[in-house]
């Protein structure tokens, strides 16, 4: 019997971004509308309700496809993600016209300005957020689809 | 033993035994089911996940990282939507 192991994988990877999506739809509004930060949110949220969930379901299912070739702990597989997420990120944000690069650092939405020493450290954030959200709640969604 | 006697004792046996119905008379589902939660209460994943048990086993470094976000949201505050939108 088939028990799509690989649909579950996806199953479980996208959960988290699609739960944590209301609070990044909630936040982005708080922050254009409370405090008139110019947040495009039509433009802004294709990233974090297209791509990410996405990307995160697939890059379980590539956690999967992988144990039994190369075992990494599900928390080191998640960390690696920032390193696509943040390009990719990058890149669409400089597109749709809401992020650029300056001399001094990047500029959010026209008015956060994160100067390149920040942002490392902030990359570095990220990467614990990530093991951590990766080692407790994508391997507990696993473990619950029969999947861990 | 000749052929009226196979068959008189034949008769003889299906009388002497009850008569067994092909389909049970009771779902045995339900008991099963019954069975199956007394052996593994049924718990909402997000008690299982918030647990006593699950946050124990989480170890100290990570309590520690997890510290570290946190801080690093209330010092830096306008990092968060940045966060969101990587998220």
């Amino acid at each position: 019997m088939n028990t799509h192991p690989y649909l579950r994988a996806y199953m479980a990877g996208i959960t988290v971004p699609s739960m944590v999506l209301l609070i990044v739809l909630s936040g982005f509004l708080t922050a254009r509308y409370a405090y008139h930060v110019p947040i495009p949110i039509e433009r802004a949220i294709v990233f974090p309700m297209a791509l990410v969930p996405n990307i995160f379901g697939l890059w379980n299912i590539f956690y999967l496809w992988l144990r039994p070739r190369r075992h990494l702990p599900i928390g080191l597989h998640g960390a690696i993600l920032p390193f696509i997420l943040a390009p990719t990120g990058f890149v669409l944000g400089t597109y749709l016209g809401f992020l650029s690069a300056t001399a001094e650092g990047l500029v959010w939405f026209g008015q956060i300005h994160v100067p390149y020493h920040y942002f490392a450290v902030g990359f570095c954030f990220a990467l614990i957020a990530y093991y951590l959200v990766w080692k407790y709640l994508v391997g507990f969604f696993n473990e619950v689809l029969g999947i861990a | 033993m000749n052929e009226p006697e196979e068959k008189k004792l034949a008769e003889l046996l299906k009388k002497s035994l009850t008569p067994l119905s092909p389909e049970l008379n009771r779902d045995l589902w339900p008991r099963m089911l019954r069975r199956l939660d007394e052996q593994h209460p049924a718990r909402s994943w997000i008690a299982a996940l918030v647990s006593p048990a699950a946050i124990a086993s989480v170890p100290w470094f990570d309590w520690a990282m997890l510290a570290a976000l946190v801080v690093g949201l209330c010092l830096f505050p306008r990092s968060i939507p940045i966060w969101l939108y990587h998220f």
